[in-house]
């Protein structure tokens, strides 16, 4: 489009503000305003500070001025979180009010009370920000057609977010209700900048379908700390660097440090903390801190009323921090829009680079972080795969779809597959998903008196809710989050957050662990809360969520490959790392970008194999378990493995002569589905499947089952159903599930079919450099909890290291 | 099928993995809370568990019977889940309980889920006294030694940085208690405060219940 002619933005009513603001318009705005106006849906990709909030509202408040006193539900605005929910309404506050323009704005989502909640139903506002599984609940009631038949825009903000879940699949159904509803509704997307935008394009748009895009020309500035002391060999922790990431903190107004996992966030703070000599204001955010200890921590950030704050993935997304002066990440990038996600939170100002300095944790992570600069360099994004949706998300809409009253099942089918997840969705499997919701849609039909709906009489189309009962049955399990069975954390009366009912079950009275960067001591546990008190100790366990791993990315893998392939080594990497590399070299071999080193050596009586796939955590793990089985067909009596998102180990009695045959696609197709079966991967996936189908409930009022039941009885459901009806929809479910999320299926199947033509084996005497680590997190993982104390690991790493000869190269 | 030896009151138990006890000398089978038709009634609730569970719990009994050939099965209360469990049992499982019953004594004591309900053909007992042993569901006081159900005990173990939770037999002195026989029921742990107040914390004997194997802590 030409947008030189003439900015026709200039006569829009925000115009006026924007002018008082001596703001001027970006070029999306003012494309996205056209695309709009002349019937498109949009998906607009932007930085973060490229008024993208205000971007997806232009058209929308022009609309409203021009209709003047529109009455009723005009606009929806969905957001991913409900904190961001919050802000989106103070920002459009701001020129509404100044402007004085005659628009109602609300919002609504699972903290809006039931009084509120009411009177927006009654008297919906003009503009409506709410989230998808609100959404989900306001299409589930009998007046949802008249609530939004006037509905002329959906804004879908951060979608990118939204793109690869099942989350992004209950939204793309309730999208295609809205435009059943209304069928002139428009569909804005806001979205940080993407690789594959046309997959967005394809998720969201229908009609006339336009991609708007604005590319910040001010790159990043993104360096690895320079470290003065050793980098170890192996663990996720960076105590190291504390020191010189003190000073970092110190030079700066104010600093996110992101981290991992929950766990390192803790340690980290806690490490900091110990060092604090100059009495720096340090905060700790983390999904499971208390509701109120994070809005503290998010409110003194924003007032910038702290010096640094340790977070995980918690505080990623939205809220606009407009102090943070440098982002430190500590730990493996994982992936480039990850970390550009994470970089981005400093300077929220297009005209000034963000800052950021990595501390990789250990070696491999240090040419991870490496390439991902050299990607961000390159502006190689990471690709988000568009998945095909989940079966259960479409059960519950069917039941959501009852609850607002009969329906026509023909007409249900043809609305879900205009959703883009849903597209390939088979009508047999849509008639099984009505039988699930209709009485578990077993073979054995046995619950005729009791179905949840019917087909009615007369025509055998249109089904019903057998009672208005059942409505609240859903509103209570609507959505598709499923959280691990967590328990609340008292520390006297005080709530301080949830912690994995796992976690707690190894631990005995007296055990100390960290939490809320408090060193606490577990006293009891009754009626689902861990009452904790106060720790002199040191000494700690560290909460071991299992949340936040996540597999690296197949784009940074690649080129995590393609830079440890370089023969410059000491212009990439300082000394330390150059020599570990060197000696590689001399040892054994650094592998090409496509090929797949295997080394083999005896150790202590057993023989191990490495193999170096780069294929992330997910995809290892399970060739790990499938390698495991080909070994023993062999006979080579396997006695375990480790894997990480480089590399996987296997131990065995006999030496696995024979590796390269076993090493091949035969694998994964011959042992897949004993090895799903054999482990709980799918078991642990029909538990969410059954909760988010609405088989079982999450939780009914009266009769609150601790997450930890819930857990069990799907297990026996599970057992019962596998034994008697193997193809029932909901292992059907489960199984692609664990295909689709688990086990990176396609990563896998993809190296497999090409790996036997580029495996490089060498045999080696003893342990490589490069196996170093790997094998280091064999003795990690097979000690006790108790015995991983840091000396003890300290002895045992250099022990390691004189057995592969390298303990004189630093 | 291998069994597990339980030595209480003097007297000689085998505890096998299907969770049925044993008492060789009276060639007595004991079983407890089979919960039958636990599924059909989640389901006049719309919750739809699988419908398989009484089918299941049939044929494992039948199985055990087939093979232990015992003159006397006493069930320790809860055969059934409640009233509506009935219509899961099909004409053919009653004509097949008939059957066994021509050469095996059904003993069913009365469960807090059972109580009130009759079957045709079946006689439910409060409880049920031979020599020094009591069979009652829940625990009364008296001085006799007492096998009971009730409470589904499971067990936590904790080894090597896992935990897991096993079903198991459980006894002290004087009370010993059975696993669930059921498809469909979960457990309680034995250390949960209504198993202590029972059996105490103290000197308990457990025998979680593996895949093929009864084990003995």
């Amino acid at each position: 489009m030409n947008i030189n002619k003439s900015n026709p933005l200039l006569l829009h009513p925000l115009n006026k503000w924007m002018k008082k603001k001596k703001w001027s318009w970006f070029p999306h705005q003012i494309e996205t305003f056209h695309y709009v106006r002349t019937g498109s849906d949009v998906v607009v990709f932007a930085p973060t500070g490229a008024g993208k909030t205000l971007t997806g509202f232009i058209n929308p408040i022009d609309d409203l001025i021009k209709l003047k006193k529109f009455k009723g539900l005009h606009t929806l605005y969905i957001s991913p979180l409900k904190s961001l929910a919050n802000d989106i309404v103070r920002n459009l506050e701001k020129p509404i009010k100044e402007l004085d323009l005659n628009i109602s704005f609300q919002v609504r989502t699972g903290d809006t009370t039931p009084y509120k909640k009411q009177k927006q139903k009654q008297k919906p506002p003009n503009i409506l920000i709410t989230t998808p599984e609100s959404l989900a609940l306001l299409n589930s009631y009998e007046n949802a057609k008249e609530f939004f038949h006037n509905l002329k825009y959906i804004i879908i903000d951060e979608i990118h977010t939204f793109l690869d879940n099942k989350r992004a699949d209950l939204l793309s159904l309730n999208i295609e209700r809205l435009q059943t509803f209304s069928p002139n509704l428009q569909r804005i997307g806001l979205s940080a900048t993407l690789k594959n935008k046309q997959d967005a394009k394809k998720w969201l748009c229908r009609k006339k379908p336009k991609i708007v895009s604005y590319e910040n020309s001010v790159l990043p500035k993104i360096k690895i700390l320079e470290s003065k002391e050793r980098i170890p060999w192996s663990g996720h922790m960076a105590t190291y660097s504390i020191n010189e990431i003190y000073k970092e903190i110190m030079k700066s107004k104010l600093t996110i440090i992101f981290v991992n996992t929950r766990a390192q966030a803790e340690y980290m703070f806690k490490n900091l903390w110990l060092i604090n000599k100059k009495k720096l204001k340090i905060a700790v955010h983390h999904g499971s801190l208390e509701k109120n200890l994070r809005l503290k921590v998010e409110n003194n950030l924003s007032k910038g009323l702290v010096d640094c704050v340790v977070a995980t993935s918690s505080l990623e997304l939205g809220l606009d921090y407009g102090d943070v002066e440098k982002i430190i990440q500590v730990g493996a990038p994982k992936g480039i829009n990850r970390l550009l996600q994470r970089v981005g939170r400093s300077n929220h100002n297009l005209n000034t680079p963000s800052k950021a300095i990595l501390v990789p944790t250990n070696r491999f992570e240090f040419i991870e972080a490496k390439a991902a600069i050299e990607e961000i360099k390159k502006n190689n994004l990471d690709k988000i795969d568009l998945k095909e949706g989940s079966f259960d998300v479409v059960a519950q809409h069917i039941f959501a779809t009852a609850c607002a009253g009969q329906f026509n099942i023909n007409d249900l089918y043809k609305e879900i597959i205009k959703a883009y997840p849903y597209k390939k969705l088979k009508l047999n499997d849509f008639k099984q998903l009505i039988n699930l919701i209709q009485d578990g849609g077993y073979v054995l039909k046995n619950y005729d008196q009791f179905k949840r709906i019917f087909q009615l009489r007369e025509n055998k189309n249109i089904y019903k809710l057998v009672n208005k009962r059942e409505t609240r049955k859903y509103r209570m399990n609507v959505g598709t989050i499923i959280e691990n069975p967590m328990l609340k954390i008292k520390l006297g009366t005080k709530t301080l957050g949830n912690i994995e009912e796992v976690f707690i079950q190894n631990l005995s009275q007296g055990d100390s662990f960290i939490f809320a960067g408090r060193v606490l001591e577990f006293q009891s546990m009754k009626n689902n809360l861990v009452q904790v008190k106060r720790s002199k100790s040191l000494i700690s366990k560290i909460p071991s969520y299992s949340g936040g791993r996540m597999p690296l990315s197949t784009n940074l893998a690649n080129s995590v490959r393609a830079l440890l392939a370089k023969s410059n080594m000491s212009d990439l990497y300082p000394e330390q790392i150059t020599q570990w590399l060197k000696r590689q070299k001399y040892i054994s071999k650094i592998p090409k970008k496509d090929e797949y080193l295997v080394e083999q050596f005896p150790r202590k009586k057993n023989f191990y194999t490495v193999i170096y796939t780069f294929a992330g955590w997910h995809a290892n793990q399970t060739l790990g378990f499938l390698l495991l089985r080909g070994f023993k067909e062999f006979n080579y009596k396997p006695l375990g493995f480790v894997a990480n998102d480089y590399a996987i180990v296997l131990w065995s009695l006999k030496e696995a002569k024979e590796i390269k045959t076993i090493l091949n696609l035969g694998l994964l197709d011959k042992h897949l589905d004993n090895y799903l079966e054999e482990t709980s991967i799918v078991k642990r996936l029909f538990r969410d499947n059954a909760i988010i189908s609405c088989l079982i409930e999450r939780r009914l009022p009266g009769m609150e089952k601790t997450g930890k039941q819930v857990l069990f009885s799907s297990d026996l459901i599970y057992t019962v159903l596998k034994k008697n009806e193997p193809d029932h929809i909901l292992l059907k479910s489960s199984y692609e599930d664990a295909k689709k999320n688990m086990i990176d299926y396609d990563r896998l199947r993809e190296i497999l079919k090409k790996i036997d033509k580029k495996i490089i084996l060498k045999k080696l005497t003893s342990i490589s450099p490069l196996a170093v680590p790997i094998i280091l997190e064999i003795n990690r993982e097979n000690l006790s909890k108790k015995e991983t104390d840091e000396y003890i690991l300290e002895d045992l790493e250099n022990e390691i290291l004189k057995e592969a000869n390298v303990l004189s190269i630093n | 099928m291998f069994y597990q030896l339980i030595n209480f009151g003097n007297e000689e138990f085998h505890a096998y993995p299907d969770k049925s006890l044993y008492w060789k000398r009276l060639n007595t089978l004991i079983v407890s809370d089979l919960h039958i038709g636990k599924s059909i009634s989640y389901a006049k609730n719309k919750q739809f568990l699988p419908p398989y569970d009484t089918k299941e719990i049939l044929k494992k009994i039948f199985v055990s019977l087939d093979k232990i050939k015992p003159s006397n099965l006493i069930i320790v209360g809860d055969l059934l889940h409640d009233v509506f469990s009935t219509l899961s049992l099909k004409d053919q499982d009653h004509r097949n309980l008939s059957q066994y019953m021509k050469n095996t004594d059904f003993i069913w004591i009365k469960g807090n889920h059972d109580e009130n309900i009759q079957i045709e053909g079946f006689k439910n007992l409060t409880n049920f006294k031979i020599d020094k042993f009591l069979f009652t569901h829940i625990p009364i006081k008296t001085s006799l030694f007492q096998i009971c159900g009730h409470y589904h005990p499971k067990v936590k173990i904790s080894h090597r940085g896992k935990t897991i939770y096993k079903t198991s037999f459980v006894h002290n002195e004087k009370i010993l208690i059975l696993p669930s026989f059921g498809i469909l029921t979960g457990g309680l742990d034995i250390n949960s405060k209504e198993i202590s107040d029972v059996l105490g914390k103290k000197n308990l004997s457990i025998y979680p219940v593996g895949q093929d194997k009864v084990y003995k802590l």
